[in-house]
């Protein structure tokens, strides 16, 4: 081969742009929609994990001040009147749910004690299963994208090798400065896979665990307010 | 919600801007090297690269000639041309011109009566030969210049024209062609002589020179000398028993003089080894292997007796 002729091949090349917006813009249009979608799974993990550290904190420092405000000796009636006015979550909700229950039994005519202490438990149990679903709603977001993402970068990555060496059969020139760029943006592709799946696996895993706490948190007052709840009743009946 | 997703939207925004700036000078820095291209050529290959100008035409293979003589080229074409230098061998192509009607033309020379019929080697001829006329040279030699420029040099190049067999015009100032006269060139320098004149030469070095001792005569002369040298066995310091031995040799290829031993050693063994390297330059005799037309590069050569390199493959 003619040195002239290597040598403004290479020089082209040699220049090419690899930032990471040539990166993007040199690629195959499928490379281009798995990064697209990539970027905007990566954009709507954040948005939940944002969201859900939102969440949990302010669900735990609730939980901290209903306990605090149950535990303190006030009186169970006046809690009620106070949280009743206004929509609760998590513990406060729960307390609202039984205690609703109970004055709905109470009040009525017919004093039916019997099912009583069955029903705030199923109430409450309802209560708590629809906590649980708030905290965990979305999750499954972050595990699909945690889980998928590397195989959708992956997938980009083989299709732009794919092109890339294709390219390479076509120019009949081996030479790195041409296999280069078409891996380049390949490789970029698994990067924004998984730049996109680890923040999402990890925050899963954080998330799950703090949901799980929090159950049973819930469940624990739940007990403990149905076994209130049930000695009230047995005196009263 | 929402908050959260314009949150995570600025921040991956700008994480890819502060990507773009980074990531893009950092991949920038290493700057390719500029490629060099190399030509892979043989020692042969070398030995004939064209004797030329280094801005000559590439594709023309043919050496800046300016007059008719032995071929010699000169270290920088463009310098300017002194005939007090010039020799005329007496191998020279042409036959001796007559001495009347030829002063101002390409000849070397425009006194041939003194030159030409006496073939001098060069050693000898250089101080003895004066130019005894320095006015008409100059004017010679532009006219000399103008003949060969004014045909178009590419066509020139291609088919020398047979300009020494033609008479010239008769030597008389023109003032039309005072400017040619100016030659501004180095007055140290020595025409470009060769068997045809071409006043556009070829790419290629100045000392070009296509006879030259190739690496097979090389190899040829070294392996017969060191078939024929019986350095004193035993392999302690090989190094003393190195002879360096500078050979003086007629076209014919035998030796013109004695050999001369370079190295100097009080040893007995080097005494036998050096014995030994002088027995084997006479008995060496003829250097048939090597190549009359490379006689100026091997007529005086120094050739190192090395035992070290008998055993090397």
């Amino acid at each position: 081969m003619n040195p002239s002729d290597v040598a403004q091949s290479a020089l082209p090349l040699a220049n090419a742009d690899v930032s990471l917006l040539a990166l993007f813009w040199q690629a195959h249009w499928i490379v281009k929609a798995v990064m697209l979608g990539l970027l905007a799974c990566s954009v709507w993990v954040w948005a939940i994990a944002i969201d859900k550290l939102i969440l949990f904190s302010r669900t735990r420092r609730a939980m901290d001040r209903f306990e605090q405000a149950f535990w303190s000796g006030q009186s169970i009636e006046e809690l009620y009147r106070s949280l009743a006015a206004r929509p609760t979550h998590s513990m406060a909700a729960l307390f609202v749910a039984a205690m609703r229950e109970w004055k709905r039994s109470f009040e009525s005519q017919g004093k039916s004690f019997a099912g009583l202490q069955m029903r705030i438990e199923k109430v409450m149990n309802v209560t708590i299963a629809r906590e649980v679903e708030r905290l965990e709603r979305r999750l499954l977001v972050l595990a699909t994208v945690g889980s998928a993402g590397p195989f959708v970068g992956l997938f980009g990555t083989v299709w732009g090798i794919m092109s890339s060496f294709q390219s390479i059969a076509a120019s009949k020139n081996t030479s790195l400065a041409v296999v280069a760029p078409g891996i380049a943006e390949a490789l970029f592709a698994t990067a924004v896979g998984l730049i996109a799946a680890i923040p999402a696996t990890i925050f899963y895993n954080k998330f799950i665990s703090e949901v799980n706490r929090q159950s049973q948190r819930l469940e624990g007052f739940a007990d403990e307010f149905a076994a209130i709840l049930s000695r009230q009743i047995d005196e009263r009946a | 919600m929402r908050r959260a997703l314009i949150i995570s939207t600025v921040a991956h925004a700008v994480a890819i801007g502060w990507g773009l700036v980074s990531f893009s000078t950092r991949l920038h820095e290493p700057v390719p090297v500029e490629s060099m291209p190399i030509d892979i050529i043989s020692a042969d290959q070398l030995s004939k690269i064209t004797a030329g100008a280094k801005t000559g035409d590439k594709d023309k293979a043919k050496p800046l000639v300016e007059k008719i003589a032995e071929p010699k080229p000169v270290d920088d074409p463009m310098g300017k041309i002194s005939e007090k230098k010039e020799i005329t061998t007496a191998s020279a192509p042409e036959p001796p011109p007559k001495p009347v009607e030829k002063p101002p033309e390409k000849k070397p020379e425009p006194k041939p009566v003194e030159k030409q019929p006496e073939p001098k080697p060069k050693d000898e001829a250089k101080p003895v030969e004066k130019k005894p006329e320095p006015k008409v040279d100059p004017i010679a030699e532009a006219l000399k210049k103008d003949e060969a420029k004014k045909p178009k040099p590419k066509a020139e190049a291609r088919t020398p024209p047979p300009q020494p067999q033609q008479p010239k015009q008769e030597q008389k100032f023109d003032a039309t062609r005072i400017a040619a006269l100016l030659d501004k060139r180095d007055p140290q320098r020595q025409a470009a002589s060769g068997a045809a004149l071409n006043m556009a030469p070829s790419l290629g070095t100045a000392r070009g020179n296509a006879a030259q001792l190739s690496q097979s005569e090389l190899d040829a002369l070294r392996a017969r000398l060191m078939q024929l040298w019986n350095p004193p066995v035993g392999n302690e310091n090989p190094e003393e028993l190195i002879v360096r031995v500078r050979i003086q040799l007629t076209p014919d290829g035998k030796l013109s003089g004695p050999p001369m031993v370079l190295t100097s050693g009080r040893s007995v063994r080097f005494q036998t080894a050096r014995d030994s390297a002088i027995r084997a330059v006479f008995r060496a005799q003829p250097y048939n292997m090597l190549r009359k037309e490379t006689y100026e590069t091997w007529k005086d050569i120094e050739v190192t007796f090395d035992p070290r390199d008998m055993f090397r493959g």
